[in-house]
Parts: C-alpha cells; sequence; structure tokens
C-alpha cells in the first residue's frame, strides 16, 4: 500500500513543483478536469514562480492496458521532473519521449515508432524520472494528448513551483479561496482529497490485514490446543515430577510466540515474493511498486507476537489447570 | 527406625462420597524399607500412592512424609521434586529427547547448571546400566531399557523415597525381574521404595507386603 501511495504522490509533487491543484470533489484523480487557462491565472498570483498544466491519459500498449501517457508542454519538462537521458524532445505533434522502464521493458529506443490510440509516433528521446510510475510511461505535447483524448482546452492537474521562501500553506488557502473548485494536494496525506478508490483500497487493506489476523489467531489457539491435548500426558509426567505451572506455561507461550516468529518470517518472505511476482503482471507492473520499510517489518514482528500471545493464552491455561492425575490417565 | 511415611485414618473418596477408593487406611513405612502394596484393579493401591505423592489430595485422614505433614503443605511441586521419586506402569518418557535429555528433566526444578545436570544424568544412566545409550530416543529402547531410564528419572534429584506404580506391568517377566532387582539395590543404598503391583513374583523381592481389599489394608506378611 505504500508503494502505491508513495507513486501518487511522486505523480502529485513531480519535479520542482510544490504542491499540485485538482478538481475538487472527483472521486479519481483521473476524472479531474480543469480548464488550461487556470494555468496562466494561477501563475499571476503572488509568490508563485511557475504553474504548469498537465494531461495524464493511461492507454492499452503492448500487454499493458494502463500504459501512462503524459501531455506537457515541451519547455515544462525539467518542470515536471522530466529529465531527457538520450536523444532529443519532442518539437512535433506526432513526437513523443519515452521513459527508461517503458523503453527497456517494450524494446524501444530513438527513431524507433510507438503506436498510441490507433495514431504512430517516433521516439526522439529517453527520459527519466525519480517516479517509477512515470518511467514506465511516454511524454509528448500537450495539445497533441488534449486532441487524443477529445479534451482541448482542459487539463488533468497543474503543478505549481513557488517562490524561494514563500509560505506554502498560504498560496493554497489563496488559490482554494479564489477557486472553490479547485483543490490543492501539499502531501501524501491529502492524496484522499482527490483519490477516493486509493482511500477505499487502504481500507480494504485494513480489512484484509484484520481478517488476516483473526484467522491467524485462531490457528495458533487452534494448533497449540492441539499440541496440549497430544501432550496432555507428558504434561501430566512433567507436573508429577515436580516441574511448576509457571514453567510449562512459558513453555506453552514461547511454543506458541515461536510458531507466530516462524510464521511472520515466512509470511514476510512469502509477502515480499509476492509482491515481486504482482509486478511481473504487465496489467499491475505499470501500477506496482513494492517498498519494503523497517516499519511494516516492525508492525508485522508486533502483531504476530501480540497474535501469538493471545492466541496462546487459552491453551495455555488448559495445560496449567490439568491435574496431573487426569493427565497421567489421558490416552 | 524412623518412620518415613505415615497414613493416618487416610480416606479418598470420588463420585460424592459413593466410591471409596481408599478407606480408612493406617500405614507406617520405615525409613529405608521396601515395600509392595498388592491387590486387584480398583483396590484403591494406585489411589494411595498418589496420596502419598501429593498428585491428590485426601478426603480425610492424614500423611506424613519425611516429618511433613502433607496437609499443611503449600508448595507440592517443590515436594514431589525434591522427596519423590515416581515410576509409572508406562515409562511416560518424552519421545522428543534422548535418553539423558529425559533424566535431566526433573532437575531444572531444582536449579543445576547444563554441565552438571549432563553429568548427572549420565551417572545415573550408568547407574541404571544404560551408560551405553546415552544418546539413544526413547523409540530405539526396550521396553526394559525405557523403564530403566524412567528410574533414573526417578532418582535425578536424589530423592529419599521412590513410589512406583506397576513399574513391571507392561514388562516380559525376565525385563520385570531385572528392574525390581534394580529397586532392590536402591533400596541397598538406603532409599525407601513403595511399589503397588498385582504380580506376587515381583512383590516377593519387597521387605514387606500389604494387600488391598476395597479401600482397606488387609494385612501384611
Amino acid at each position: 500500500m505504500s508503494g502505491m501511495t508513495s507513486g501518487m504522490e511522486g505523480t502529485l509533487k513531480a519535479g520542482k513543483a510544490d504542491f499540485s491543484v485538482v478538481q475538487k470533489g472527483v472521486s479519481d484523480l483521473s476524472f479531474s478536469k480543469i480548464s488550461e487557462n487556470r494555468t496562466g491565472e494561477i501563475e499571476t498570483l503572488k509568490d508563485v514562480r511557475k504553474a504548469t498544466g498537465v494531461l495524464l491519459g493511461y492507454f492499452s500498449v503492448g500487454n499493458n492496458p494502463f500504459f501512462l501517457v503524459w501531455g506537457v508542454e515541451e519547455e515544462d519538462l525539467t518542470t515536471v521532473g522530466i529529465d531527457i537521458v538520450n536523444g532529443s524532445s519532442f518539437s512535433q505533434e506526432d513526437e513523443l519521449i519515452i521513459g527508461e522502464a517503458a523503453s527497456k521493458e517494450l524494446n524501444k529506443k530513438v527513431g524507433d515508432k510507438l503506436i498510441l490510440s490507433d495514431k504512430e509516433f517516433n521516439i526522439t528521446g529517453v527520459f527519466e524520472t525519480s517516479v517509477f510510475l512515470q518511467d514506465k510511461g511516454v511524454a509528448l505535447s500537450l495539445k497533441k494528448l488534449q486532441e487524443i483524448q477529445k479534451q482541448e482546452g482542459y487539463v488533468m492537474m497543474i503543478y505549481v513551483e513557488l517562490e524561494e521562501g514563500a509560505n506554502i500553506a498560504e498560496v493554497c488557502q489563496q488559490i482554494e479561496e479564489k477557486y472553490p473548485d479547485l483543490i490543492t494536494i501539499k502531501s501524501a496525506s491529502e492524496l484522499g482529497k482527490v483519490d477516493k478508490g486509493l482511500e477505499l483500497m487502504d481500507a480494504a487493506t485494513w480489512a484484509v490485514s484484520f481478517l488476516a489476523i483473526i484467522i491467524g489467531g485462531i490457528g495458533v489457539t487452534n494448533t497449540m490446543m492441539m499440541s496440549v491435548l497430544e501432550r496432555t500426558r507428558e504434561i501430566g509426567v512433567l507436573r508429577a515430577i515436580g516441574w511448576k505451572r509457571r514453567r510449562i506455561l512459558s513453555i506453552i507461550l514461547g511454543e506458541s510466540i515461536l510458531l507466530c516468529l516462524f510464521g511472520i518470517l515466512f509470511g514476510a518472505l512469502g509477502g515480499m515474493l509476492g509482491a515481486n511476482l504482482l509486478t511481473l503482471h504487465p496489467a499491475l507492473g505499470g501500477l506496482l511498486e513494492p517498498i519494503y520499510t523497517w516499519e511494516v517489518f516492525l508492525r508485522a514482528l508486533i502483531t504476530a507476537l501480540l497474535v501469538g500471545l493471545v492466541g496462546g493464552l487459552y491453551p495455555t491455561y488448559r495445560a496449567t489447570k490439568l491435574s496431573p492425575i487426569e493427565a497421567l490417565k489421558y490416552e | 527406625m524412623d518412620v518415613i511415611i505415615k497414613t493416618t485414618n487416610l480416606i479418598r473418596t470420588f463420585e460424592e462420597g459413593r466410591v471409596r477408593a481408599v478407606n480408612g487406611v493406617n500405614l507406617n513405612v520405615q525409613k529405608g524399607e521396601f515395600i509392595a502394596i498388592m491387590g486387584s484393579s480398583g483396590s484403591g493401591k494406585s489411589t494411595l500412592l498418589n496420596l502419598i505423592g501429593t498428585l491428590d489430595k485426601p478426603t480425610s485422614g492424614e500423611v506424613i512424609v519425611d516429618n511433613i505433614n502433607l496437609s499443611t503443605l503449600k508448595n507440592l511441586d517443590e515436594f514431589r521434586a525434591k522427596k519423590i521419586g515416581f515410576v509409572f506402569q508406562l515409562h511416560n518418557l518424552l519421545p522428543v529427547l534422548t535418553t539423558c535429555g529425559n533424566v535431566e528433566i526433573p532437575m531444572f526444578e531444582l536449579g543445576f547448571s547444563n554441565k552438571e545436570r549432563t553429568r548427572r544424568a549420565e551417572n545415573l544412566l550408568q547407574e541404571v546400566g544404560l551408560g551405553k545409550r546415552l544418546d539413544f530416543m526413547p523409540t530405539k529402547l526396550s521396553g526394559g531399557e525405557r523403564q530403566r531410564v524412567a528410574i533414573a528419572r526417578a532418582l535425578a534429584n536424589n530423592p529419599k523415597i521412590i513410589l512406583a506404580d506397576e513399574p513391571t506391568g507392561n514388562l516380559d517377566s525376565k525385563s520385570g525381574d531385572e528392574i525390581v532387582h534394580l529397586f532392590q539395590e536402591l533400596n541397598k543404598q538406603g532409599r525407601t521404595i513403595v511399589m503397588v503391583t498385582h504380580d506376587e513374583e515381583i512383590a516377593s523381592h519387597a521387605n514387606t507386603i500389604y494387600h488391598m481389599r476395597d479401600g482397606k489394608i488387609l494385612r501384611s506378611n
């Protein structure tokens, strides 16, 4: 999930932009539609150095149904963080530049042709950005993309770059007051303002995690319960030869926690493998970039320990309550 | 001679008093004595053994072991760990541990170091004639050998009293004889042994034989 959020944040705060402006009230970023004139208007505001309108589109290219296409004015490429590393920028409407990752994936280089929405484009350069999502796409002239998407005169969002020392919050407030139909996005935490999809996905992820924890907890309880039942006689022997309840308790709980620690080890490895396998899928590869932070693993570790502890409580209680004489009779 | 086990009017009932498993037993066992308690199934001999070994609590009456009145005793686990060595009909060894590991189990409660535990366990296994089977898993041993490991385990904390509940019940007569001779050896070293059995030949090795029927001790010879 953090990989997805990070990719979105990269798109919303590309290049030198301090924040971005999108249409208010849309359920998904791709539905945002802003009149191109607003770009010029925002640029005249105090403390604003530059405002850059861009249009994004998704096209089916090769195996990828979500191939990202940027529509941006040629002179604004560096503002949105696109650096050409090979060849040159596009100057004609039938030219485009391709992201490094997309170039490798599609095996296209400078001089090759690429078909987008039944139109043929010449590739004039290869670019690189710091955002994985963008590197897997292409960029072409804003006018051309507007024409293809039948969005003449409109952009999807406006990147805003401020003068040095300007107060971001103040400028954002000024824009939102002046244009009630627009909203500003400064950080990933504000993504929910424009992308309900991401919020929904976040909620779904939590729900799935919660279910997994409950199922895991029941699994641990069941496994440990079976283990205690199977070893009832052994527990009886241990109690008969003088082992204290406390020692039995620490063994059963310890085993339960150990079980969860093994679970987290294999779960984490399996999860990483699964996430990486998902990125190999052509449809998802362009949208997903797994990010592994130590917080994720720490959270998983703490959850596993808690599940082990809580899941092991009842079997442990049963084991320590066994009378040695009853346990010894157990068949 | 000192009395090491003394029961006075000992009663243990089950099913709300309808079954009197032990019904007013007065028993004195001298220090260093080897006694056998005989009787048919359900005569109450195992229940009596469990009451002496603090695995069970009497309905009434009292048990005094090594001058300790068990009814006043708070820490029964510690008492069992230090004073009593149990040998059951089934060896009850932990299948995941080696013979040495099994013998070490009772020593955990007395806080021996790892090294000390292993050394003691090895000595005990040698004493019961299994010096060459230290690293064997219980499944690789014969029935008699397993019971000998169980006896070594009972001796782990050097208890004064060994309580054995049908220790030869699952063994052939040759292995049974070996086990009872082992008990005789331990008795010669000064340990008090209380053995429950229904095998007269096995019981004949004891100094004193008691018979139980319907929860009462009938006679001794």
